[in-house]
């Protein structure tokens, strides 16, 4: 019980906590997860956020060390936009491979994934070390290239109000317009969609996987803008492949991926505190955290599958 | 077509391993039930947390570390507490944790902490933040360093000696400075015995892949190594496995004391005593003398020592000599390691 209340405590037991710790956790899960609920929505099964995710971080960087004398009402977009088109052009590569040769996206992603990894390991090491040269990884970025915190006194920072506005964009664009309705119609039935709704299926999926990836170097961006300030090799401890079950959680909607991120946001921060202050070994807490997730799949998974006794399977699956 | 397969077996790997843990977790709830009641019993004032980068089962330097805190409370009575951190996000904000709830010592175990103290250890004056590696000093932060390459040096040594092929492997989780410094040495040091040694040398890019480092060392036995110095931590479990499965190649452990991991095959330990340096320095903290610097600890203060396993006396005694003066000089800072190719 000890170690239940810590792990409450630690995620929203006080103001520091929840603005600090969970909400600062659950900022690049949010990014990642628009990133993948997107992309899986049109069909498009980009596992690949982990990579993207790298590639943006690079980028960013190298903005924010190349251009440290701008003005940071400058360099932050500059940083934001070069993550973003790093990943997009990451993603590009597989969509590319797709669109040409038919390349599984399942495969080609998560090769990126080792690609990115070895890439962001070799650029720590090399062009964008400190200048020490001794140890793997960028010098620290100029009080420009950080980005604002959005709350005196907490570390919660800009790029959670970007992932905010980035979800309830991507949940009007889908249910509200022409565009969101063709990624729609192309993840149902891309066959369907191409003779009967005259949808062009392949630039759609292209066009969405390359969002896809934009986003997921945005939550690159927005970790080494925001949280770190320097490029680091240990930048994410899977955050690509967690985002995924965020996603899935979240049942693909843009807007559950904010409830989505914030549970697991949460849940990170948690088993921290389980850890500092119950003193339960990381492995228990591991543990621990896996059931409580599969507890929250299992009862949103009954009430959807009671909303369907009620209503009928069409109206539930709409 | 073997890209595949290693991806597949990368995918599969951390399965296998994470149910192993999984496991290993369970035992451990069980076994952690009654504690958290008798640790609020022993109530302190002076409180010490430790942050390591891996799990403290990895038998090596995190598990050292552990130690290391666990004597901290023995001995001067200390309230601990221990998390296991990934990221460098997550170093600075565990780091703010201890330091707001008022804990006299963090200890960041590793140089990747050294950030994380700087940036933090300003706001919590009260708390000294030691980094295990690294040089980042202020007035409440200190680094400790360990003379890693002097040891490794000695374990070179014996190691070209007991060598029939001459072929010497090193094998490292990542291509972290210290482990650079120290696979140097090695080198130096074999060479210093055997000016033909060649040396081949493995990073197996994580530090808890234990498939993974056995098959590096595979890779290296099949190249003639006959004696391998790892230091990678979980990952390093793997390559102990391969060598117990080819008798006639010879083990040099990291960190901790690890000859009884393989007890024919090991030729020594490389060793951090962890505990010992913890303890000294905890000491000083809780006595409010302690001078925030870097603090250095080599052959000469024992705690990094070159610890021949007992069992496997296969050093020639001329060079076991000429092993006993090196360390003697390196005592009396008579003698530093060369630098030379890795």
């Amino acid at each position: 019980m000890d170690a239940l209340a810590a792990l409450w405590d630690g995620a929203f037991g006080s103001s520091y906590a929840f603005w600090s710790a969970t909400l600062v956790r659950a900022t690049p899960l949010l990014l990642l997860g628009l990133s993948v609920a997107l992309a899986f929505r049109a069909g498009v099964l980009n596992i690949g956020a982990e990579g993207q995710l790298a590639v943006g971080a690079i980028a960013a960087s190298a903005v924010a060390l190349t251009w440290a004398g701008a003005p940071r009402p400058l360099l932050v977009p500059l940083m934001a936009g070069a993550g973003a088109g790093a990943g997009a052009v990451w993603a590009g590569i597989a969509a590319v491979l797709r669109r040409r040769f038919g390349v599984l996206e399942v495969i080609s992603t998560l090769m990126l994934n080792f690609v990115a990894a070895a890439l962001l390991s070799w650029v720590v090491r090399g062009p964008l070390q400190e200048p020490t040269h001794i140890y793997p990884q960028s010098p620290t970025f100029a009080a420009t290239a950080h980005w604002p915190f959005l709350l005196p006194g907490q570390r919660l920072h800009l790029g959670f109000a970007v992932g905010l506005i980035a979800a309830l964009v991507a949940w009007h664009w889908l249910a509200h317009r022409a565009a969101g309705l063709r990624v729609r119609l192309v993840g149902a039935g891309p066959r369907a969609s191409a003779s009967a709704g005259g949808v062009d299926v392949a630039r759609t999926t292209f066009g969405v996987f390359l969002v896809s990836g934009a986003l997921a170097g945005l939550a690159g961006a927005s970790e080494v803008g925001g949280v770190t300030w320097a490029l680091y090799e240990g930048l994410s401890p899977g955050l690509g492949y967690t985002a995924i079950a965020v996603a899935l959680l979240a049942r693909l909607d843009p807007r559950g991926v904010i409830a989505s991120a914030v549970l697991f946001g949460a849940l990170d921060a948690g088993a921290a505190a389980m850890q500092r202050d119950a003193g339960v070994p990381s492995v228990a807490v591991q543990v621990l955290v896996a059931g409580i997730v599969l507890a929250v799949l299992a009862m949103t998974q009954l009430r959807t599958a009671r909303a369907a006794a009620r209503t009928g399977p069409d109206e539930a699956a709409a | 077509m073997s890209l595949l397969n290693k991806t597949l077996l990368g995918l599969i790997n951390p399965i296998i391993a994470r149910r192993v843990v999984l496991f290993h977790s369970i035992a451990l709830l069980a076994l952690g039930c009654g504690r958290p009641a008798a640790e609020s019993a022993t109530k302190s004032e002076f409180r010490v947390a430790l942050l390591t980068p891996g799990p403290i089962s990895d038998q090596a330097w995190n598990a050292a570390a552990y130690r290391g805190l666990e004597r901290i409370r023995d001995s001067l009575g200390a309230e601990i507490s221990h998390i296991q951190t990934k990221t460098p996000a997550e170093f600075e904000e565990n780091f703010r944790q201890y330091g707001a709830k008022g804990y006299a010592l963090v200890i960041g175990h590793g140089f990747e902490f050294q950030e994380a103290a700087q940036r933090v250890g300003p706001e919590y004056p009260r708390t000294v933040f030691v980094t295990t590696g690294g040089e980042g000093t202020g007035p409440n932060i200190a680094a400790l360093s360990f003379a890693f390459d002097e040891p490794s040096y000695l374990a070179g040594m014996a190691a070209a000696a007991v060598s029939k092929s001459g072929v010497l492997g090193e094998i490292a989780g990542t291509e972290l400075p210290p482990v650079q410094a120290s696979f140097a040495a090695f080198a130096a040091g074999a060479r210093s015995v055997r000016p033909d040694a060649t040396v081949l040398t493995a990073y197996i890019g994580n530090w808890d892949d234990a498939g993974a480092g056995k098959e590096q060392a595979l890779a290296q036995i099949a190249r003639r190594a006959d004696v391998i110095f790892q230091n990678a931590d979980a990952a390093g479990l793997g390559v102990f496995q391969a060598v117990r499965e080819h008798p006639g190649t010879w083990i040099v452990g990291s960190n901790a004391d690890q000859n009884a991991l393989a007890p024919q095959s090991a030729l020594g330990s490389v060793v951090i005593d962890l505990p010992h340096a913890f303890l000294l320095v905890a000491r000083d903290v809780k006595a409010g003398t302690f001078q925030p610097r870097v603090v250095r600890f080599d052959i000469a203060t024992d705690v990094v020592r070159w610890v021949p396993n007992p069992a496997t006396a296969g050093v020639p005694a001329a060079v076991q000599a000429r092993i006993d003066s090196t360390r003697a000089r390196f005592a009396r800072h008579e003698f530093t390691v060369p630098a030379g190719r890795p």
